[in-house]
């Protein structure tokens, strides 16, 4: 069982409904979601068809500066930035390339990456901005949603903005005011119980 | 007459032909050979009472003699797709405990085989199941989706039918109409390794209602036997074609219950296959009729049952 605050999988069918159960829990896991969706809803009718799913995110990562992962050294002629952890080495290495140029940014080792003093005057190199895992999360979180929606259910609608997701899926046309409508109860009844 | 029996045999590769020239002069017939690293799987037919015999043999060597009620014969994995909703497990899984039990599985991953309104069958798809011995329709999680696509999908299919889904046994039964052979509950759209007791029971139930199926299948044909016992051809034509050893597929001849499928290309070989001696002036073509395989450029070999050709070789 996952550690969200709040994980309901509402179906007409019990027999379906706990399979899905087991299917969200599953694919939160192995995205590694747990730990960033804090509610999450499902309404699935196989009936009708559709499948709808609303949640709340726990937090939005911050973005990843330099200074969160290496020290950065200053020295006469050239600055020496001593990684400490390699995760975001690559994006690292992406855009001092393509602010520096490649030949002027050195690595002597898988944990050094120096440059030349003139090139940085004066410069905080260290507030950088790296990397920002928001952007992956959204697109996460979407493809956790069609990862578990059933495969038949190809139109289908997505929303995430803040906190705030929904994803809505049918195998037919989705008449607007139905979508609404079902959404606002369930993020109703997220946002206010549970 | 002798009656042959299907077994697997599972040792080391040290003196492992030692037990396949054993399984030849006691007039058995060895399917499938696969070697993996140090250890070698024979999928074999033998003698009833000569299985003793074998485990004897085989015990210095550290090998076991298993029943496995699916050697020889061709099963077709039916998933509604190839998409990461099906695959790899459910689908996989299913298929890999199959070959353990000694069955030959194809995967069969539909173009549209999902959705419940929207599923339907090709004809190129019916026509490829239409080759195996049986077919196994790994289905989801929702009885209303089921009752719905079932039809759909088993649209022109003939050979017999076994049902996996997550509703239990009893819902299976009543929703499909008309009924197919087999039905197993509880397995449905699974995002994880079949790992836990419960799940691997329900393997091992598949595996039981897929053997039930394939024995009153194997009796039925005993009523009106076939004119060459299938893995018999199959050593003909080993024997015979040399092309056939060049081939790297696992299993270059697969037996079927009723025929086999030769992965060679039918324009260039099917004449040659047809004029092949199987004794006593009987050629292939007299007790076998050889069609193009749907499934590349293959070959599909059937066996004409006794009564028609009037030979028993």
């Amino acid at each position: 069982m996952p550690p969200l605050n709040y994980f309901e999988v509402e179906c007409s069918d019990a027999v379906g409904g706990e399979a899905y159960r087991r299917v969200a829990a599953d694919v939160l896991q192995d995205l590694d979601l747990l730990r960033v969706i804090d509610r999450l809803h499902i309404f699935i009718d196989p009936r009708v068809p559709i499948f709808v799913a609303v949640g709340l995110i726990r937090h939005i990562p911050r973005e990843i500066r330099l200074r969160d992962f290496a020290s950065v050294n200053v020295q006469e002629n050239r600055v020496v930035i001593d990684i400490g952890d390699e995760t975001y080495l690559a994006p690292l290495l992406q855009r001092l390339w393509a602010r520096y140029g490649k030949e002027r940014v050195e690595q002597p080792d898988r944990f050094t990456v120096v440059l030349p003093a003139e090139e940085v005057p004066g410069e905080r190199i260290e507030d950088m901005v790296v990397a920002d895992p928001g952007t992956s999360l959204y697109r996460d979180i979407v493809y956790a949603m069609q990862y578990i929606a059933p495969e038949g259910f190809k139109v289908r609608r997505q929303y995430v903005k803040g906190t705030r997701f929904y994803y809505v899926a049918s195998e037919d046309t989705l008449p607007e005011d139905v979508v609404e409508t079902l959404v606002a109860e369930r993020f109703a009844r997220l946002e206010g119980g549970g | 007459m002798t009656t042959l029996v299907p077994v697997t045999y599972r040792g080391g590769v040290y003196r492992h032909d030692e037990i396949a020239d054993l399984i030849d002069d006691l007039g058995g017939y060895v399917v499938q050979k696969q070697m993996m690293a140090q250890e070698v799987v024979l999928q074999s037919f033998v003698p009833r009472d000569d299985v003793a015999l074998i485990r004897r043999i085989a015990k210095p060597l550290a090998g076991e003699v298993i029943e496995a009620p699916l050697v020889g014969t061709e099963i077709a994995v039916a998933s509604p797709s190839l998409e990461i909703h099906h695959l790899p497990h459910t689908s996989c899984d299913i298929a890999e405990y199959l070959r353990r039990a000694g069955a030959k599985t194809n995967m069969v991953g539909l173009a549209r085989g999902f959705g419940k309104r929207i599923a339907n069958l090709s004809v190129e798809e019916r026509d490829v199941i239409n080759e195996h011995d049986l077919v196994v329709y790994v289905l989801g999680n929702f009885e209303e989706c089921i009752k719905q696509k079932f039809p759909a999908i088993r649209r022109g299919v003939h050979v017999p039918i076994v049902v996996t889904g997550a509703p239990d046994r009893e819902t299976l039964m009543r929703i499909i109409d008309p009924r197919v052979e087999g039905y197993v509950g509880n397995i449905g759209r699974i995002m994880h390794r079949f790992k836990r007791p419960e799940e691997l029971a329900k393997l091992d139930e598949l595996v039981d209602e897929v053997s039930r199926v394939v024995d009153a299948r194997r009796n039925e044909l005993a009523k009106d036997p076939l004119s060459i016992f299938p893995p018999r051809l199959m050593g003909i034509v080993e024997d015979q074609i040399q092309e056939v050893s060049l081939l790297t597929h696992p299993t270059p001849v697969t037996a079927q219950l009723t025929g086999l499928r030769v992965k060679l290309p039918y324009d260039q070989y099917a004449s040659r296959i047809r004029a092949l001696n199987v004794g006593d002036g009987v050629t292939i073509g007299d007790i076998a009729d050889l069609l193009p395989s749907r499934m590349r450029n293959y070959i599909l070999v059937r066996i004409k049952p006794c009564s028609e050709t009037g030979v028993m070789v």
